[in-house]
């Protein structure tokens, strides 16, 4: 399916005409749009008379201008395939940069003789019998050209290894642009097409469109991905021997035809330029999103709004509204609908996550549903995770990569299970079970370096809140400090909280105390370690009971009720779902100590959480 | 229809692979024609009959998971096993796994559940003592009993497929798809593979109506409009 709706957002992208420049956003078959840097202008004799740069520069930043140029294609191996009237300077001037310097007077350039004659000599095939005057130029040109030449002026060495273009001195086109060149390439394709076709002898049903015709062997390279090669990767791929069945090699094992090839790819490409707005970096998977409304500006409204959600930063809606208070709303149970009431609920989102594999591409998550679907369960998600105190602002959450460091080792983002955010994620959107590897990598991390911080509490509180709102479990987490109707565990975390405080009021802010030492114990095995803490405890109780009486009142009243619910003999050991709930315990009955002072600058860190806005 | 037969099948997992995404595996929604078929053919299966898949009930939910697993990169090749057949020897026959590791992830199906309707025919190999009859109390007496002649399986070995016969007096098992996944497009699905013909694959247009797909006949998917 996915195939499918890529190949579909490829025509309806097609149609549309950007008001700004009234082009379609995507190049039309047998075209793709590449990086080119300079451009060569030629006489009408074809002399050559400069190299014109046509970069960009914005933002201080120097970049290619992109172009529609005759399409490109893989070039696997060392047999030169030049591409038409343009291409790197290898192919097109024959020299490229050195591979092999040895020594610094070696040359920094080197002459590539192979690529540039197959140049030379395809233009030579094709140009022939041309009128066009433009035509005749480039085809003289490549008649005199020397490699040699490159030494002198107007050459210098930024221009090797770039892509090229030719233009005719008093064109304002490039050559490829012109109607005589787009007609001849139009028709090379569709010779090559039907000399293929013919080939193959029989054609096959495309399993995109359903069409006969013929296949396409290797599609066309997806550039783009996040981590991937410079060169693209694909994502229908039969690269190797295991991968290929009934005796079938690369494309026929799933047989797409060229058109269809074209078009899904083209799409996904464009898809993948974060500057259109379609594609957010979600802790290391490229996750690309799109809409398929009755319009085109309700889709890039659509697209807007869910980008924003899915990320918190600071979006603002197109009618002006902030959407910080989006989140806020959702959690509440608002239906999106309600919030945004321009967007249709109907409208039908597409969300594909992916993530390079050597130079394929694998599909981390892929969903498919309407915007009333993802609504809910973003509203869902968002009240799981609700917990008291709110370690973040309402109008400020923390974005999704930021939940997702707190899951790994020594908090860096390359620690991240992958599988995990797509697991993660894939529950998001479809508002199924939380995967459990979230809860298992959260309470590894809480043993290994003590942190209860509100992010992991709150991960925790979702993961737990949500199995018993489906019913997997029957013990229900209360979402703020609730002593009474909580399970075993809940109320060993409240107790250890408690410990912990007095402690901390007895001795001063120590840097080895009891959560230090005794947290991973505590939390696992409390039968071993419970009596002697609360032995410790007495002790500490004295001590604060001479400093701050009312304190140590309060907290041996904390105690007495905590200890009240707990059964005679303390379990010899927790689940994980329980330790869960011991976490959050501890979590909510120490943040009831925070609050409580006034001066918090020791707790600052862990009372109110600050988001940086930006997701990785 | 007389000579058509009910089965239930559920498994915890399956993975009925799209073509396209062979390497990294994402599976189709819902199984296949061919791999009911395959599952059908485990059961009992003469040269005798062709299985025909008549249409599927989709009882269970869709739900997708993401699996990554080690795997290597290539094959025996069949000229290697041919030749140590001839000269009984496996020297050289092997693959060494560290060398041509690849990790490669796959979206699978979680706890699935069909019901397929399906017929047989009897092909041109049939004897003349071969009668439907006879080979639909056959595959009535396995199914029964549990009996096949390799375990059936959800698209790919590794996941079983669990089944059990649908008697004409049985009650089916219900449905538990919501009113909103009852209805859905599937695209162009594999329906099967022409062995007979270059192993071409064939397609069709799959769509679920009311929680049923309706799957057409194998032959009528040749003819070139």
């Amino acid at each position: 399916m996915i195939l499918q709706h890529l190949n579909d957002f490829y025509y309806r992208l097609l149609e549309y005409r950007n008001p700004d420049t009234g082009l379609a956003p995507v190049p039309p078959h047998g075209f793709s749009e590449e990086n080119i840097s300079y451009c060569l202008v030629l006489s009408k004799d074809g002399d050559l008379l400069n190299i014109q740069d046509i970069r960009e520069s914005n933002e201080h930043k120097i970049r290619p201008k992109r172009l529609n140029v005759p399409q490109s294609f893989k070039r696997p191996g060392t047999a030169p395939r030049p591409f038409y009237l343009w291409d790197k300077t290898s192919y097109v001037l024959g020299v490229e940069r050195s591979k092999n310097r040895r020594a610094s007077s070696d040359a920094l350039w080197e002459i590539s003789l192979k690529n540039h004659k197959a140049f030379v000599d395809l233009h030579l095939e094709w140009l022939k019998n041309q009128s066009s005057a433009e035509l005749i130029a480039v085809r003289q040109f490549l008649l005199a050209w020397n490699p040699d030449r490159f030494s002198q002026h107007p050459f210098s060495l930024e221009h090797l290894d770039s892509n090229l273009v030719f233009r005719v001195e008093g064109h304002s086109t490039y050559v490829h642009e012109s109607i005589a060149a787009r007609e001849l390439w139009l028709s090379l394709l569709t010779a090559s097409l039907s000399e293929k076709s013919r080939l193959q002898r029989t054609r096959t049903t495309c399993l995109i469109t359903g069409d006969k015709s013929h296949l396409s062997r290797l599609h066309p390279a997806i550039k783009g991905v996040y981590g991937g090669q410079s060169s693209g990767g694909s994502l229908v791929s039969f690269n190797a021997e295991a991968y290929e069945s009934l005796g079938k090699t690369q494309g026929e094992n799933a047989p797409v035809s060229e058109r269809a090839a074209f078009a899904y790819t083209t799409a996904l490409n464009y898809l993948l330029r974060r500057e259109k707005g379609h594609c957010l970096l979600i802790a290391g998977t490229s996750t690309v999103f799109w809409a398929k409304a009755d319009n085109i500006a309700t889709e890039i409204m659509a697209i807007e709004v869910f980008s924003s959600i899915l990320n918190p930063a600071t979006h603002t809606l197109p009618s002006g509204s902030s959407l910080r208070t989006l989140v806020a709303k959702l959690a509440q149970g608002e239906r999106l609908e309600d919030i945004i009431p321009e967007l249709d609920p109907d409208i039908r989102f597409f969300i594909l996550g992916l993530a390079p594999n050597s130079s394929r591409i694998s599909v981390r998550y892929w969903f498919d549903g309407n915007f009333r679907e993802v609504g809910e369960h973003l509203s869902e998600h968002w009240f799981d995770m609700q917990i008291a105190p709110l370690p973040w602002a309402t109008t400020d959450p923390p974005s999704i990569w930021r939940f997702l460091i707190e899951t790994a080792p020594a908090k860096k983002s390359e620690n991240i299970c992958p599988k995990l955010t797509g697991e993660w994620l894939r529950s998001i959107l479809t508002g199924s079970r939380y995967p459990r590897q979230l809860l298992t990598h959260i309470i590894q991390r809480l043993r290994s370096d003590g942190d209860i911080n509100g992010l992991r509490a709150a991960l925790i509180k979702s993961v737990l809140a949500r199995d018993y709102r489906k019913g997997f479990t029957n013990e229900v987490i209360p979402m703020s400090l609730d002593i009474m109707n909580s399970p075993v565990a809940y109320r060993l975390g409240c107790l250890f909280a408690v410990l912990e405080q007095a402690q901390r009021k007895a001795r001063g802010y120590a840097k080895l105390g009891i959560t230090n030492r005794y947290y991973s114990t505590a939390a696992a095995v409390p039968y071993s370690i419970f009596p002697r803490l609360i032995a410790a405890f007495q002790n500490c109780l004295l001590k604060v009971y001479t400093s701050n009486r009312g304190h140590a009142i309060y907290l041996e009243q904390q105690m007495i009720s905590i200890m009240s619910g707990l059964p005679n003999s303390l379990p010899k050991h927790l689940t994980i779902e329980q330790q869960g709930q011991f976490a959050v315990g501890y979590y909510h009955q120490k943040q009831s100590f925070v609050t409580e002072r006034t001066d918090q600058l020791e707790h600052g860190s862990d009372q109110t959480y600050q988001s940086n806005g930006t997701a990785q | 229809m007389s000579y058509g037969v009910s089965l239930h099948i559920w498994g915890e997992y399956a993975c009925f692979t799209r073509p396209e995404m062979k390497v990294e595996r994402l599976s189709y929604e819902v199984i296949t024609p061919s791999a009911a078929r395959g599952i059908l053919e485990a059961i009992h299966w003469k040269p005798a009959i062709r299985w025909c898949v008549d249409r599927i009930h989709v009882l269970k939910p869709i739900k997708f998971e993401s699996i990554r697993r080690n795997e290597i990169g290539s094959k025996v090749s069949t000229i290697g096993a041919i030749s140590a057949m001839r000269s009984q020897s496996t020297l050289g026959l092997h693959i060494v796994s560290d060398d041509v590791r690849q990790q490669r992830a796959a979206t699978v199906l979680k706890d699935v559940a069909y019901i397929i309707e399906a017929h047989f025919e009897l092909t041109n190999k049939a004897n003349p003592d071969d009668n439907a009859g006879k080979h639909l109390d056959q595959f009535r007496r396995r199914a029964r009993k549990g009996q096949c002649f390799h375990q059936p399986c959800m698209g790919t070995r590794e996941f079983t497929a669990h089944f059990a016969l649908i008697e004409h007096t049985d009650q089916w098992p219900t449905s538990e798809l919501s009113d909103t996944d009852r209805d859905r497009t599937l695209g162009w699905m594999l329906h099967d593979i022409d062995f007979s013909n270059k192993n071409m694959p064939h397609f069709f247009r799959a769509e679920l109506r009311n929680g049923v797909m309706n799957v057409p006949d194998f032959r009528t998917l040749f003819v070139i409009p």
